[in-house]
């Protein structure tokens, strides 16, 4: 636990931090709303009293009430992790401004949350699913997924097509659904 | 194939084939992702995504200038490391740009930690780097141990340093022996095995599996230095460091594979700090990164290593480099035979783990860079979300950028440099 | 007639094949029996008067039947020493350490599917792996085995061969173009760039060659070096040897310049689509090349047939067999049975408990071991052709052998640095070796 690195993050960025800087082993995290994300990052990476220059993680998080990205970063001014949290993203329509004017690498981190949450990150110029099909419809780590229902309701080829093809011709749409559970 | 369209406004439309069919994507409605649209032909032969371009990158990539054409490297194709796609857009031998698709291997991994307890995510882990697997292990089991406050003892802790440097020998070892023979050199990747299979079997004696070994347990390690690993071991690193050098030299003589790999793929310190490259990569760019030392974890303060870097930041550096981090494994594995304590080798936990609420990061340097686990606990005996992050898929993403200029053949050679693994990449 | 229907019904498919192939021999026989007695002397003169077609034909067929069980060795050899220079086993499966296994595959390739991919060009397609196993094959027709022993001895033979290795360039061609791939394509076209480029150094490396002897004829070249090892070529012309090589590694599409086929870059090349025995065309080939550009570098500069060196103490043999008369019978008749008890006397006193049998047929094996080598002994004294073909075959298979292990050891080249490498430095190395020879005739007056 970094005292130090707390009391200049406080200083620095007082009234963009939503709730106080908490801090447990080697950890510190700190909450901002998406809105100032590229402001505070590109302050830590710039400023050279902090100096965070190694974006070490970039995750996608469905709480169940709110999406948050978790950013973690790394320094050679403080032996602490950094995970700053852009917290407070609406589960209906989740944005955030994208990092990679500042980290050009964290396209594919950004992708990959976009994928499994749906989260769009504003900025970012290839913002298509990395894993899923192209004609995936939902998101597989939110906590709403259920896979049984995503199963028959997305479109494509592959095992669904196949699922959709032995279905009773006049199946109503809830027995279709108990029906790839089986299976 | 037309070889230029407009992807506002021209449907992408290829040449049948003779008496082939042409390949109809339906229609269909949904919120949240772009809309496939109705009624268009592609050609079956042509990689083109059978659907307009869902982003800008998507549609500069796709659409063709004056003599250039598209073609699929992957799935199946002899040398991509795994089944990756890539679509490469060639100009002549050239390549101008090209395009990873992923997913082919993604077992959703993330998904199924959340759905199995604490000790069972574990093995879900390891078949991620599968020539690697205790480094997926440990970041977890790290971030685990984080949320729950245990304190790992000291031997346990000295036996994860001494299996994950051995391992780490041995994924370098192979990672050359691939290097050579994606630039066609048969020879050195059975040299490669010999290595590597002898550490493996050294991990079998130890672990009870030779690939993917389960044996990061919350809290320590799954069993002790057992009398078959310490005899094995001994037997190898007596030879170690004169077989190490012997399969080397095959390559690093060679005036083929030198003149090939010089030059090749070269990225400057900033870009690679940009492009978020950690490990032994990055070091080749001469940034001495390595979360060993910059960030301490386990007992790594009290073993005596040096952090080679190098400044070229070409294929040639990146190899040289992980040549000279065997040695400094090896260096490694000498001092934690020396300094092994003695004591237990689990701490106490209870059967059942329920941490409190919270969360934790944890990285290690795995064989190709920084290796994290972040992990969400909500009080239950599930974690909440886990997330891991590969090296493999961050470096993956930079051959886009360090490729284009090249030729087709330089391809595999700067993949092979990158040394992702296709387990880890996907998920 | 029913009769007849029921059976042929009972027969068995064998007995079917049999029954229906019997008297089609039958017919034919007679009919060509026929044919002889009719126009026999016309055709016996019609050959007589056009002999060099009928030694060509001969070769043609000759030399056709042994590209198939020198593509086998070559095979098998490679599949071996590669593996003992992996620390692998290699085949050790199929026959004695595995010898048949070039074979099998060869029976393999035959009897898999052979498809056509859609949108190729089935002409081009089924015609392409032809014209590259042809060109191999035609090549073969120049190169002299032992003196006596050639297809065709051409005044410009060597100028042929080069022809017929550009010619093998229109079969990668034709195979990279009509498989609609583009794996195929670029397989194809880097084949084209690479074997034309390398066929300038190739030529120009053996024009100080032509310089020396003043003719093109291999058969002539060879003859030149006759007498000791210093009489090779290698000694007169070094650069133009070591330049030779490497444009026929080149040409032959061998590693380090195995660029056509990278499998680890272009899947494999101008092959990709092809399968069955299209691509054992293509597969044979390729070791018939080896063979081939191993028999030209032993034949233009390490003295082809010639010995190495004089036999030191000159054999005289006078011992004609028919003189022997009546002796050559009870000799035939006497020898095994005494030679057989000759050698199984040893094995049967060595041990008591060995069986008498066991003795006998141990002397019997050791006795034909004997005969054999004693035969192959004189025939290598007595005849020249033999001599020549057992120098030829060594030292053509220490290149072959140099060819794998070049495999088995080099990476690939890329091929902006083979391009490169042809052109900066073959190129001029080759002119210079050119130029020097000139200079030296010129110079010297003579050849």
């Amino acid at each position: 636990m970094d005292r130090a690195l707390r009391r200049r993050l406080e200083s620095r960025f007082g009234q963009r931090l939503i709730g106080p800087v908490r801090q447990r082993h080697d950890e510190t995290e700190i909450r901002i709303a998406p809105g100032v994300v590229p402001e505070v990052l590109t302050a830590l990476h710039d400023e050279p009293e902090l100096g965070f220059e190694f974006l070490a993680d970039l995750a996608g998080v469905d709480t169940g009430l709110v999406m948050q990205v978790a950013y973690h970063l790394w320094s050679a001014t403080t032996p602490d992790w950094l995970r700053v949290v852009a917290d407070g993203l609406s589960r209906e329509d989740p944005r955030v401004p994208s990092v990679t004017f500042l980290w050009p690498g964290a396209e594919w981190m950004e992708r990959e949350a976009y994928d499994m949450f749906g989260i769009t990150f504003e900025g970012n110029r290839d913002l298509r699913r990395i894993y899923m099909p192209p004609d995936y419809t939902s998101f597989p780590l939110r906590k709403d997924f259920y896979l049984p229902d995503d199963a028959a309701r997305s479109p494509g080829g592959g095992v669904r097509h196949v699922e959709r093809t032995h279905a009773p011709r006049n199946a109503e749409a809830d027995q279709l659904v108990r029906r790839t559970k089986a299976g | 194939m037309t070889t230029t369209r407009d992807p506002d406004t021209e449907p992408v439309v290829a040449d049948r084939p003779p008496g082939g069919q042409p390949y109809r994507v339906e229609a269909h409605e949904s919120a949240d992702d772009p809309r496939v649209t109705l009624e268009q032909d592609v050609g079956v032969f042509e990689p083109v995504p059978p659907f307009p371009p869902r982003t800008e990158r998507e549609a500069e990539f796709y659409t063709l200038a004056d003599g250039e054409m598209l073609i699929n490297m992957g799935p199946q194709h002899p040398s991509t490391h795994g089944v990756l796609r890539i679509v490469l857009k060639l100009n002549g031998e050239q390549v101008v740009d090209l395009d990873p698709v992923l997913g082919y291997l993604h077992r959703g991994v993330e998904k199924l930690s959340e759905n199995a307890d604490y000790h069972q995510t574990i093995s879900q882990l390891d078949p991620l780097e599968y020539v690697s697997a205790l480094f997926c292990e440990w970041p977890a089991v790290m971030a685990y141990e984080k949320l729950l406050d245990v304190q790992v003892p000291r031997r346990a802790e000295y036996i994860r340093v001494l299996s994950t440097e051995l391992l780490r020998v041995a994924s370098h070892a192979l990672f050359m022996g691939w290097m050579a023979l994606d630039l066609g050199g048969l020879t050195p990747i059975l040299y490669s095995f010999i290595e590597r299979d002898e550490i493996v079997e050294m991990l079998g004696a130890l672990t009870g599996a030779r690939m993917l070994f389960n044996y990061m347990r919350i809290g320590g390690v799954n069993g002790d230095l057992n009398h078959d690993f310490m005899s094995r071991l001994g037997d190898w690193m007596s030879r170690a460091a004169a077989q190490h050098d012997a399969n080397t030299q095959l390559l690093n003589e060679n005036e083929i594979f030198v003149r090939r790999m010089r030059g090749l793929g070269t990225i400057d310190r900033e870009t690679a700090l940009r492009m978020c490259w950690t490990g032994p990569n990055l070091r080749a760019t001469g940034v001495p990164f390595d979360l060993r030392r910059a960030h301490p974890y386990s007992v790594f303060p009290e073993l005596d290593f040096d952090i080679p870097t190098r400044s070229e930041g070409d294929c040639l550096a990146r190899y040289l480099l992980r040549v000279d981090e065997v040695k400094q494994s090896l260096r490694i594995i000498d001092q934690c035979l020396h300094q092994m304590p003695d004591g237990p080798i689990m701490a106490k936990m209870p059967r059942l783990l329920r941490p409190r609420p919270g969360r934790a990061y944890a990285a290690i340097e795995s064989p190709r860079g920084e290796y994290g686990a972040y992990a969400i606990s909500d009080g239950t005996d599930q974690p909440f979300r886990l997330r891991i992050h590969d090296p493999s898929f961050i470096h993956l993403e930079s051959v886009g950028l360090l490729m284009p200029g090249h030729l087709v053949a330089d391809t595999m050679a700067v993949m092979a440099s990158l040394d992702p693994i296709m387990g880890g990449v996907d998920k | 007639m029913t009769t007849m229907s029921r059976a042929w019904g009972r027969l068995t498919l064998p007995g079917k094949i049999v029954f229906t192939l019997v008297p089609l021999l039958a017919v034919l026989t007679i009919g060509l029996v026929v044919l002889l007695v009719l126009v026999g002397p016309l055709a016996l003169q019609f050959l007589s008067d056009n002999l060099p077609l009928v030694r060509f034909v001969v070769a043609a067929t000759a030399v056709l039947l042994m590209t198939v069980p020198t593509a086998f060795l070559i095979i098998y050899m490679e599949m071996k020493v590669i593996a003992l220079m992996n620390l692998r086993l290699g085949p050790d499966r199929v026959g004695p350490y595995g010898s048949l296994l070039s074979v099998v595959h060869g029976l393999k390739v035959l009897m898999k599917e052979d498809f056509t991919p859609t949108g190729a060009d089935p002409l081009v397609f089924t015609l392409a792996p032809v014209v590259v196993y042809m060109a191999s094959v035609m090549s073969l027709v120049v190169i002299p085995f032992a003196p006596g022993l050639f297809g065709q001895d051409f005044n410009v033979a060597l100028l042929y061969f080069f022809a017929m290795g550009g010619l093998s360039v229109v079969g990668l061609l034709m195979a990279g173009w009509a498989s609609f791939n583009k794996y195929s394509l670029l397989g194809g076209l880097r084949s084209a760039a690479q074997i034309v480029s390398y066929e300038i150094p190739l030529t120009l490396s053996v024009v100080g060659l032509m310089l020396l002897y003043g003719t093109m004829s291999i058969n002539q070249i060879v003859l030149g070096q006759s007498g000791s090892v210093l009489d090779w070529n290698i000694f007169k012309q070094p650069l133009g040897a070591l330049i030779f090589f490497i444009a026929a590694a080149a040409e032959a599409n061998r590693t380090p310049f195995d660029l056509t086929e990278a499998d680890s870059e272009i899947v494999a090349g101008f092959a990709t689509e092809y399968s069955g025995m299209r691509f054992g065309f293509f597969f044979f080939a390729e070791y018939v090349n080896v063979f081939i550009v191993s028999a030209l570098t032993v034949s233009l500069f390490f003295g082809g047939w010639t010995a190495p060196f004089q036999w030191p103490f000159p054999v005289p043999v006078a011992l004609d067999p028919g003189s022997l008369g009546i002796w050559l019978l009870i000799l035939v008749l006497v020898v095994p049975v005494v030679g057989t008890l000759l050698f199984a006397t040893p094995f049967w006193l060595a041990r008591s408990s060995t069986p008498g049998w066991q003795a006998l047929a141990l002397g019997f094996v050791v006795f034909n071991l004997v005969a054999i080598a004693a035969v192959l002994g004189l025939l290598f004294i007595s005849f020249d052709w033999v001599v020549g073909l057992v120098w030829f075959m060594l030292k053509t298979y220490v290149f072959v052998f140099t060819f794998v292990w070049m495999r088995g050891t080099l990476p690939r080249v890329r091929i902006d640095q083979l391009m490169g490498f042809a052109w900066k430095w073959l190129l001029p190395a080759a002119l210079l070796n050119l130029f020097v020879t000139a200079a030296a005739i010129v110079v010297l007056g003579s050849r």
